[in-house]
């Protein structure tokens, strides 16, 4: 029922962020074989600070449509950060199968470069109820806090830098195949360990590159010209922990924990892993509570295994977000367009052979509070 | 107590260099993050208590400025059983487990806790 997608990356897009939407609508449709007059729902989450300058839009889909002269039957906001776009596609499907609409638009993205090197304006949006008693430090959320916690799986575990290194290695080999990705120069364990650290242990080359995209996914029940498979969500989890980690019983945990309990998909049964990738460690991460290898043991699972998409166990093959850049501080785009391409058969020079079933997890806000998990592939 | 009340509390409480924390009358539940309800139960029987401000640390990073200085903020875990974030000064021994006393200091003009390695 994904009928059409599209991702357009930029380091610097020089047009305002609306304009880059239509390039991707416009693609997304051109591969659908749908026209806008055909979209008759819209799901949206869109970086802050993303349309005409600096402006942020109170709700996204709503001003969407007004700019683009769409008239939905149903219209969703849905915001919890990077993971939003796949729990936009499960409920896409679940509103297309219910009637409520037959085509339906899902983006994520934004134009955030001219805030990237300025970190964020002030606003009066606040991320926490509690930002006056936890902003006023000085931080960098949300390095700092995923810094904490690969600090403290390392005093807990032993998980050592180059464990982590070895992630941003393996992801970048892929990306080195990958037309798309905006780093592609292949890298060692020395490299990452070399590259500035900014906030202890985490290494510059272990952190994304914010930069300015949309994604756009086409659900729909009309096919148009549509030549890609028949997707279907296998399995579908959410969790969300929204308190502040420092009240949650360890940071080391994550909600995905959680979602892909609800999913509870036969992990044997998947062909590649696309996992939210946001700093090495967020990788390894969901590889311990997506149920992959047990809490404590991903630095050594690591070192024994090939993550590339020619390994044993291909991961973020088309060397995730790490690679293509972070598209307004939300890598659930990339993760989704990437399970895409490897299910169509599409992805041009990393392909992974055979994959008919994808496993997705998304993961949340600036402190890991909200975790997707899907999987992809054609119910036989 | 209302949410307004509540929150300005912290303040004053701050500038009198006294680290306040909730405490659930209902279901005993301790939490730092100012509420006018509990987290847990969700009872509104709540009163504000104060920490003695000793403590240890249960999760930190530097963060590296580009003169290459770094400024230490992580995650403590204070006696009462409560946690929350801040900076720690004297970096240098600073380390998870390692216990912390807090001291406060004027960010932007106003008091806030901050914690130093005992």
């Amino acid at each position: 029922m994904i009928v059409g997608f599209a991702g357009k990356l930029y380091k610097n897009y020089e047009k305002d962020g609306i304009e880059l939407l239509k390039e991707a609508i416009d693609e997304a449709l051109e591969m659908a074989g749908l026209n806008y007059a055909d979209i008759d729902g819209i799901m949206a989450n869109i970086g802050r600070g993303s349309f005409h300058g600096n402006k942020t839009y109170l709700n996204p889909p709503v001003q969407i449509s007004e700019y683009f002269g769409i008239k939905p039957k149903i219209i969703d906001h849905v915001q919890y950060g990077g993971p939003s776009v796949l729990s936009m596609i499960y409920r896409a499907y679940k509103a297309i199968n219910a009637g409520d609409a037959e085509t339906i638009l899902c983006i994520q993205g934004g134009k955030i470069s001219h805030l990237r090197d300025n970190h964020f304006q002030k606003t009066d949006i606040i991320d926490s109820p509690f930002d006056d008693y936890i902003k006023i430090y000085e931080q960098m959320s949300p390095i700092s806090d995923y810094a904490m916690v690969a600090y403290r799986h390392s005093k807990l575990f032993g998980t050592t830098d180059e464990q982590r290194a070895r992630v941003a290695v393996m992801q970048r080999y892929s990306a080195s195949y990958n037309p798309k990705a905006l780093f592609r120069n292949p890298i060692t364990v020395k490299d990452v360990l070399q590259s500035r650290i900014v906030s202890y242990p985490l290494h510059l080359l272990e952190i994304v590159y914010p930069i300015d995209g949309f994604h756009v996914f086409v659900v729909s029940k009309r096919r148009g010209k549509s030549v890609l498979r028949n997707i279907d969500i296998l399995a579908y989890g959410e969790a969300h922990w929204p308190n502040p980690p420092a009240e949650w019983d360890d940071i080391i945990y994550t909600p995905a924990i959680e979602s892909a309990k609800r999913a509870s998909f036969d992990l044997n049964r998947v062909d590649t892993f696309q996992l939210y990738d946001s700093f090495t460690i967020t990788v390894m991460l969901q590889m311990e509570d997506i149920g992959l290898v047990e809490k404590g043991k991903v630095g050594q699972f690591v070192e024994s295994h090939d993550l590339t998409f020619k390994g044993d166990v291909p991961i973020n093959t088309g060397g995730g977000s790490l690679n293509t850049g972070q598209p307004a501080y939300m890598s659930g785009g990339v993760i989704l367009e990437e399970a895409l391409l490897q299910l169509n058969d599409m992805a041009d020079g990393h392909q992974v052979k055979g994959a008919d079933v994808v496993f997705l997890n998304g993961i949340g806000w600036w402190s890991r509070r909200h975790s997707v998990t899907l999987v992809l592939g054609e119910r036989k | 107590m209302r949410d307004d009340e509540i929150r300005e509390s912290y303040f004053k409480y701050f500038n009198e260099e006294k680290l306040p924390f909730i405490q659930c009358k209902n279901c005993g539940h301790r939490f730092y993050y100012p509420r006018a309800f509990c987290p847990k139960c969700g009872s509104s029987d709540v009163e504000v208590r104060f920490s003695k401000g000793q403590g240890k640390i249960f999760a930190m990073t530097k963060i590296y400025r580009k003169d290459g200085s770094y400024v230490v903020y992580g995650i403590v875990e204070l006696d009462e059983g409560f946690r929350m974030y801040s900076n720690i000064v004297e970096g240098n021994q600073a380390d998870i487990a390692k216990r912390v006393e807090v001291i406060f200091k004027e960010i932007n003009g106003k008091k806030y806790p901050l914690f130093k390695v005992a």
